[in-house]
């Protein structure tokens, strides 16, 4: 497989119509989910995500057992209602019971699931083996999606897309500030089930090629990658459905060309390597840039502290002219170590002379800078 | 300017807020006990009480944003629901996530929406209002900043200049001091003042005692049943903050029956 032409493997493949399907498929799944997923992650509700998609197995199972259909349409609505039941129940037991969401979603999840992989164990042991395939819907498989199958998801998608932007600055304040939103009159709780439906969708839409196990890291991963990169709420939108739709679509081909490679995890690796990679070097929150802004914040304030230091020993003294060692500007320092690597980099600076060796006095230019420093900090305090 | 002034005429006979044997609770535990209140016209008025005495549940629970086992609200003469409109609330600062991918204009522009209606975007009209709001806050040189990155004091100034853009003519306003830099401080009660020569309520819930006489001229002493509401200079006084804060008050009013 590998060595002998990736090129060519990779040609066929985006003239393949199959590989075009299951590529333009996956993409729309990642964008819908990635855009749902913002409202989603910005609502401190990641976690509902993976009750819906957990909860959603049961209800494949149950119309498959009830109807015997196996199209994508039928297993689908199955799930949506059974992950929507599930969300109810959640609503129901943090209402009824001192229980908080997250135990809530917890039981739901854990719930609906064991109950979905126990239909699903009673549906194999079934003569005629007449459940083949249903088994997909937990890891995903794009290889076998149809042309049908995308232009299901390419109307759902649209539908959900379409909803998100009739209402977005509503959407926008029940996130940000939901009681002030109902002081001016908003149906807050009407707008909420609303985003909560449309994330069902989003969710329901990702099982067939995605899997219920993995398809929470959709709603979460391009949303959590996006937001490092923006600070605009429809840009963080736009760039979460940019990444969902690139995870989607390169899992889905690759997983579709390497026999054997699971769509579900393939599309999940891509997506959260990502959202990895941006959490450390995405934009000014990135953890990387961080950390080095306050390593140059901590040296630049090292380095006033043994400009003062200097200048209070100058005025103890009375004396500009005289050089005072390493050791009496370290006991004046709170950064007692690394004083030397200090005092070089003012002397690069003009800041600081040395007049005899290990003897230290300030520069014109050192002792204006550390009279400002001096004053700046009386001002504040 | 001209429909505001209408609007005021129009409720002059009404009191901006009448509470009537209102009662909350959670978990069966009474927060406010049969609480009445009456609010008059272009006051400013401090709720005041100690920690837990139920001050911002009365101000939630005005505002309809808490459920209320008895009693009835009142705004200008009618249920909140017909009111809305003429209605501002600025929420305690922490009461919502300042990393929010947003800037300061765009929260300032929230208080349009309900004005702007359903569907439609905010266009440059909205802009222009919300700058002007900003500008009297003092934070226009602020508006294209991610709100994380506003002292605590400039969000508040931020949620004072959303409410004012609503152009409302009751404004609720929950701990606006709190945590504030003297800048802030200064600007907001400012704001205050203004509002009351234009003719406009403001509801504060307030907790520094000290500063009480200083910037309001009514007043609401409540530890979960209303100890007393009325004028500042005659119902703050001793009898009252001590029925209020029981004997845990480490200060003492001064006489201030005088110019009442």
């Amino acid at each position: 497989m590998v060595g002998a032409g990736w090129d060519i493997v990779l040609a066929d493949a985006l003239s393949s119509p199959t590989l075009r399907v299951v590529g333009t498929g996956s993409a729309i799944l990642g964008a819908v989910s990635g855009a749902l997923g913002c409202f989603a992650l910005l609502r401190r509700q990641s976690l509902v995500g993976d009750a819906v998609s957990h909860a959603a197995l049961p209800g494949i199972a149950l119309v498959f057992l009830l109807t015997g259909t196996k199209t994508s349409l039928g297993l689908l609505t199955g799930a949506a209602l059974a992950g929507w039941l599930g969300m109810l129940f959640v609503q129901a037991i943090v209402r009824t019971t001192r229980l908080d969401d997250d135990t809530a979603l917890g039981l739901v999840l854990a719930v609906f699931f064991g109950f979905g992989l126990m239909l699903l164990t009673f549906l194999q042991r079934k003569p005629k083996a007449s459940q083949a395939g249903l088994d997909t819907y937990l890891f995903g498989q794009a290889a076998t999606m149809l042309r049908e199958d995308v232009v299901l998801l390419s109307c759902v998608g649209v539908v959900l897309i379409a909803i998100i932007a009739l209402f977005w600055k509503e959407f926008i304040l029940i996130t940000f500030d939901r009681e002030y939103a109902s002081t001016v009159g908003y149906p807050v709780h009407r707008l909420e089930i609303l985003l909560t439906v449309l994330l069902v969708g989003a969710i329901t839409l990702g099982l067939r090629t995605v899997g219920v196990i993995l398809m929470s890291a959709m709603i979460v991963a391009p949303a959590a990658a996006a937001r490092q990169w923006t600070n605009r709420s429809h840009r963080m939108v736009g760039l979460a459905a940019l990444f969902g739709a690139i995870a989607g679509a390169s899992g889905a081909i690759l997983s579709s060309l390497v026999p054997n490679l699971p769509t579900g995890p393939t599309i999940v690796l891509i997506a959260t390597t990502w959202a990895l990679a941006s959490l450390l070097i995405g934009g000014r929150r990135g953890l990387v840039w961080q950390w080095l802004r306050r390593r140059v914040l901590q040296r630049k304030l090292a380095e006033e502290a043994v400009l003062i230091g200097l200048y209070d020993l100058a005025l103890a003294h009375g004396d500009e002219r005289r050089g005072h060692s390493e050791g009496a500007i370290r006991a004046l320092s709170p950064h007692a170590v690394g004083v030397r690597g200090r005092l070089r980099r003012l002397k690069q600076e003009g800041m600081v002379e040395e007049t005899s060796p290990g003897s230290w006095i300030l520069s014109k230019k050192g002792r204006d800078e550390a009279k400002h420093l001096v004053e700046k900090s009386r001002e504040t305090s | 300017m001209n429909s505001s002034l209408q609007q005021q005429s129009m409720l002059d006979d009404k009191p901006a807020v009448e509470v009537s044997d209102l009662t909350v609770a959670y978990h069966s535990r009474p927060v406010l006990w049969d609480v009445d209140l009456t609010v008059p016209r272009g006051v400013l008025m401090a709720i005041v009480g100690p920690n837990g005495a139920g001050k911002t549940t009365l101000l939630k629970s005005i505002l309809g944003l808490v459920p209320v086992a008895a009693g009835q609200v009142l705004i200008f003469g009618k249920p909140l629901a017909q009111q809305r409109h003429l209605v501002s609330y600025v929420p305690q600062r922490g009461s919502v996530d300042w990393d929010f991918p947003t800037t300061a204009l765009d929260v300032v522009i929230m208080g349009l929406y309900r004005q702007l209606g359903w569907i439609r975007r905010p266009g440059s009209r909205e802009r222009r209002k919300a700058m002007e709001a900003l500008e009297q806050v003092g934070m226009s040189s602020f508006a294209r900043r991610q709100i994380s990155q506003l002292s605590g004091g400039q969000q508040q100034r931020v949620f004072l200049a959303r409410a004012l853009v609503q152009n409302a003519q009751l404004f609720f306003m929950d701990e606006p001091f709190q945590g504030v830099d003297a800048t802030t401080e200064r600007a907001i009660i400012e704001i205050l003042r203004q509002l009351r020569s234009e003719g406009k309520t403001v509801v504060v819930v307030h907790h520094d005692l000290q500063t009480v006489p200083e910037y309001f001229d009514w007043v609401t002493l409540i530890n979960v049943r209303r100890i007393a509401c009325g004028p500042v200079c005659q119902v703050f006084n001793e009898k009252n903050l001590r029925a209020a804060y029981g004997g845990r008050v480490a200060f003492i009013v001064e006489q201030q029956t005088e110019g009442c």
